[in-house]
């Protein structure tokens, strides 16, 4: 068999199809770390974490974008992210991101699930802070 | 019969009717094809859900998850009814309602804790009239909902759910059959009968079964995936109620303008006998006139 030469992203939010073009390669946040993807990967589905995207498109340019938790499914060359929320990297409202970091930052947890959300909410806040820097 | 002038009128104040509603119609038209845009991309989403899903399903699975669960007692129940803010869309209204009123007055014979949410100023008005008490409101949904105000909502339910607050969630919304048919309904959204949905497995057993690599494992995707699940189901029921109204709204116009349409026509008809009869009574006159003078 030839090897796989082929990869297509498709980038998917509750609200709408963000992306779906033919790529070279693809980097994403899963849960705990960053994954790529070549063509040829084999079948996947994996949990999202929150941080960048990043995508090298057919004609060689390199695009970021945010994603921010959700599903990943590989199956032959097609790549689905389904993510809450996306958007590309310079549109991240940066303001938006400090003042949730904020919030969370002086939110005291009393419970260990609100302890768990409040670290939640915090990597989400710095990381979408780091991404749009 | 009535005198041409006032005749006159009447047209007059109908034409001027005709092009309400005609204009009326024309927005209609122009917000469902927008909210079936946005029905029909958003869909991609409900159906990547369903197919993981049923990937997930495949794989032998034994599937518990709290939003899967039959609670013991049906004690907390909560029931979302979605309407418009605005009338004049025919029996959109009327027909929820209708489907809404009667669970809520069974829950409540059958001595269950109800809690209302009505999202739509026609709903609510309708609340206040039959004096049911209404428990949270919402009049921002428009025919573009956004999916972080559904999801607010949606993620409260799962977590009253989860904690045990809540027993069963029911919405009453229009729901989008196709763009000739669309039905008033009632569904029970949670707890989840029915994971992946009849039609997301049936697909899938027709393919060869494809052996995924699972990260981290099934039960950890399966837990983020069901409440993921469900909102997007949420989320679907607000888009169909957006779809729904405008549908509703424009068929309602049309034939609002068909009909004015026709008493225009009926109007212009009697318009021109009474004309008729007052020139040909005139000349009458004036030949009766001229005979006496000779």
């Amino acid at each position: 068999m030839i090897a796989a030469t082929e990869l297509r992203l498709v980038l998917v939010t509750p609200e709408t199809t963000l992306l779906d073009e033919r790529v070279r390669s693809l980097q994403y946040p899963l849960y705990d770390g960053q994954m790529g993807v070549l063509p040829g990967r084999a079948p996947l589905v994996g949990r999202l974490g929150v941080g960048e995207l990043r995508l090298e498109a057919s004609d060689g340019r390199t695009q970021r974008f945010l994603v921010d938790g959700g599903f990943v499914q590989i199956k032959g060359s097609v790549v689905t992210l389904l993510t809450h929320q996306s958007m590309p990297v310079e549109q991240i409202d940066l303001a938006q991101a400090e003042a949730d970091l904020a919030a969370a930052l002086g939110d005291v947890p009393t419970s260990p699930e609100a302890l768990e959300a409040k670290q939640q909410a915090l990597q989400r806040a710095r990381r979408m802070i780091a991404l749009r820097r | 019969m009535a005198s041409a002038r006032i005749l006159v009128k009447r047209r007059k104040s109908i034409r001027n009717i005709r092009k309400i509603t005609r204009t009326m119609e024309l927005i209609a038209t122009a917000r469902f094809k927008k909210a079936m845009d946005r029905a029909s991309e958003a869909a991609a989403y409900t159906r990547k859900i369903n197919e993981i899903v049923a990937d997930l399903a495949q794989s032998d699975l034994s599937f518990s998850h709290p939003l899967l669960q039959q609670p013991a007692e049906e004690q907390n129940v909560a029931v979302l009814v979605l309407t418009s803010n605005r009338g004049l869309c025919g029996g959109y209204n009327g027909g929820i309602l209708r489907q809404a009123l009667p669970r809520i007055r069974q829950f409540e014979q059958d001595g269950k804790h109800v809690s209302l949410e009505v999202s739509g100023k026609r709903g609510l008005s309708f609340m206040k009239f039959e004096g049911i008490p209404v428990d949270q409101s919402h009049t921002k949904f428009e025919d573009k909902p956004g999916f972080d105000e559904v999801n607010e909502i949606a993620a409260r339910y799962v977590a009253g759910f989860v904690a045990g607050r809540l027993d069963r969630v029911d919405v009453a919304y229009q729901q989008y059959l196709s763009s000739s048919k669309q039905a008033p309904i009632i569904e029970t959204l949670l707890p989840i009968g029915d994971l992946a949905g009849s039609a997301g497995i049936d697909e899938q057993a027709n393919g060869a079964a494809i052996d995924y690599e699972l990260l981290p494992s099934a039960e950890e995707i399966l837990e983020e995936l069901v409440p993921a699940a469900f909102k997007a189901r949420f989320f679907k029921c607000f888009l169909d109620a957006a779809v729904g109204e405008q549908i509703a709204r424009m068929v309602a116009m049309k034939s609002a303008t068909e009909n004015a349409d026709e008493m225009i026509r009926d109007i212009s008809q009697e318009y021109n006998r009474a004309r008729q009869t007052q020139i040909t009574s005139e000349l009458a006159e004036i030949i009766g006139g001229a005979a006496a003078l000779e």
